[in-house]
């Protein structure tokens, strides 16, 4: 298979994703903070906060089994590998079949499913909640984001995330289809879901019964809770990413020379930047929702995502 | 304005008027669904001026500055004055779950995109997706008129479905002769002033919902 991204260049957008993930959060959070006219603290913070978690010791509680120890690592392993599908510097396919939208989708799935069953073995009272209500809100973003994949899919006729992304970079606002302005829409509304964040779930509490993530994260301690906030630090970038490969342009860029190459990272950060003022906007105009208006929440996605398919195919 | 380009953005404007009806059936506050039918008859006025602009048709230019005083404005207004004034619990009330509503819809959706499908041929010379799309607008209006309790979400659904008719009638026809669409708006504004009316007349005096009117049956 020829492709037009080498696997160096996987490998090298791999990593930097998993680097720019904890600067996103710092970015929202700082965005947030100063949207309620605080100084809030440093974009830098979540990395300070991992490098102290690094740092610490385990507690763990007696009556986890021996997975639980390795569910941070593979939680972290399986949001990585997702990550390894995005096209970060430029569009087009990988030169080695890596793998397409789907699969990264299945990949956050698994690191979903694999956190709750880490929260399920502790066997706290918060950790099942929280576990119970993830696995609640999970068959209904994940669907719909399916539904969104296949309705950018039909148009470029692959789900290889890289070549939809090129096949965006030919064309993009003003040759947007009608459905996908009805795909972007049903995105925006499953953002936050697929993030964690308000009006959904609630990414700055701990210990209070309205959260879903952080509520399975409770068990984990030291250089395990570490590797679970990258992890989601590394969903979020991931997440922000697929939605910018399958509706923003990619950087028309010359194969392999330096200058292309900043102009491709510095793309990527803008695009990124955007939807992460998208996401801190959000945050900061809507209330969380009471749980059980989430899934009425999510219809609207749904029917948004079936709107847009429907236009596409029919 | 060649041909291709005014099919590319009737169609688009199509795609956002699915997404402002989506709105209008999943909002939980009467505010929101009113802000939702203006940003949905601001639309209508955008696609009349496209069509104006692509056909040189007069009357149209018309049809997008009523629509875009009359309906934009004015009436979103009114329905804004009326729920101040009622001064009422301001979530919109379901007859059956929201949730529900958007399962119907769904189904509304698909089906006008399949029947209309299968006109084959005639679609083809019909504008793009205009046509699913006005049909679905009009069925869903009809859906918000038939599934909430208050008067006022009852108009929006009204102006929605209103909306749904005139964008069918611009992209299927290129226009309809004025005096019917200057007919057609002057009803929608009667209407909705007789329902403003009625409703703070009927709360005023008697203090009673639209639901009570049940009782009356004889």
């Amino acid at each position: 298979m020829t492709g037009e991204r080498p696997f160096a260049l996987v490998l090298l957008e791999m990593s930097f994703l998993m680097l720019l993930g904890p600067l996103v959060t710092g970015i929202i959070q700082k965005i947030k903070a100063r949207l309620q006219l605080r100084q809030g603290a440093g974009v830098l913070q979540p990395y300070r906060d991992l490098a102290k978690l690094f740092r610490k010791g385990t507690v763990q509680a007696d009556t986890t089994s021996g997975l639980f120890r390795s569910i941070p690592v593979f939680v972290l392993a399986a949001t990585v590998a997702a990550g390894a599908l995005v096209p970060v510097f430029r569009g087009g396919p990988p030169a080695v079949p890596l793998g397409d939208a789907l699969l990264l989708l299945g990949l956050l799935a698994l690191a979903r499913f694999l956190t709750a069953v880490g929260a399920l073995d502790a066997g706290g009272a918060f950790g099942g909640m929280g576990a119970s209500r993830e696995m609640t809100v999970a068959p209904l973003v994940e669907p719909v984001l399916m539904m969104v994949v296949f309705s950018t899919a039909v148009a470029a006729g692959t789900t290889e995330l890289g070549a939809l992304a090129a096949h965006r970079s030919a064309s993009w606002l003003l040759a947007w289809r009608a459905a996908d302005f009805l795909g972007f829409a049903a995105m925006l509304v499953l953002l936050p879901a697929e993030t964690g964040r308000i009006p959904v779930d609630n990414p700055d509490t701990h210990l209070e019964l309205t959260m879903l993530h952080e509520g399975m994260l409770l068990e984990h301690s030291g250089p395990g809770l570490g590797c679970m906030l990258l992890a989601s630090h590394t969903r979020q970038v991931v997440t922000l990413g697929f939605v910018a490969a399958l509706f923003l342009p990619a950087s028309p860029m010359a194969a392999g020379s330096a200058l292309g190459f900043l102009i491709g990272a510095a793309a990527f950060i803008a695009k990124i930047l955007v939807l992460a003022l998208y996401l801190a906007l959000v945050e900061s105009s809507y209330a969380k929702l009471r749980f059980f208006r989430i899934p009425q929440y999510l219809a609207v996605g749904f029917v948004c995502a079936l709107s847009a398919l429907a236009l596409r195919i029919l | 304005m060649n041909e291709a380009t005014v099919h590319a953005l009737i169609d688009d404007i199509g795609a956002l008027l699915l997404f402002s009806m989506i709105l209008i059936l999943a909002a939980d506050q009467v505010y929101r669904a009113i802000y939702a039918v203006a940003a949905q008859s601001l639309l209508i006025a955008v696609a009349a001026g496209v069509l104006a602009m692509a056909t040189g048709n007069p009357d149209l230019w018309v049809i997008a500055g009523i629509t875009l005083v009359v309906k934009a404005m004015v009436l979103p207004w009114v329905l804004h004055r009326v729920v101040q004034r009622m001064n009422v619990r301001r979530e919109v009330e379901p007859v059956i779950p929201v949730i529900t509503t958007l399962a119907v819809a769904v189904g509304i959706v698909v089906m006008s995109f399949h029947l209309s499908a299968s006109l084959g041929a005639v679609r083809q010379a019909i504008t793009g997706n205009a046509l699913p799309v006005g049909i679905s607008l009009i069925l869903l209006g009809v859906l918000v008129m038939a599934s909430r309790k208050k008067a006022l979400t009852q108009m929006v659904g009204l102006f929605a479905s209103e909306n749904g008719i005139f964008f069918t009638a611009m992209a299927v026809s290129k226009g309809m002769p004025l005096i019917i669409e200057i007919g057609v708006i002057l009803d929608v504004i009667l209407a909705a002033l007789v329902m403003a009316i009625l409703v703070l007349r009927v709360r005023s005096t008697v203090d009673a919902d639209i639901a009570d009117l049940d009782r009356l049956r004889g």
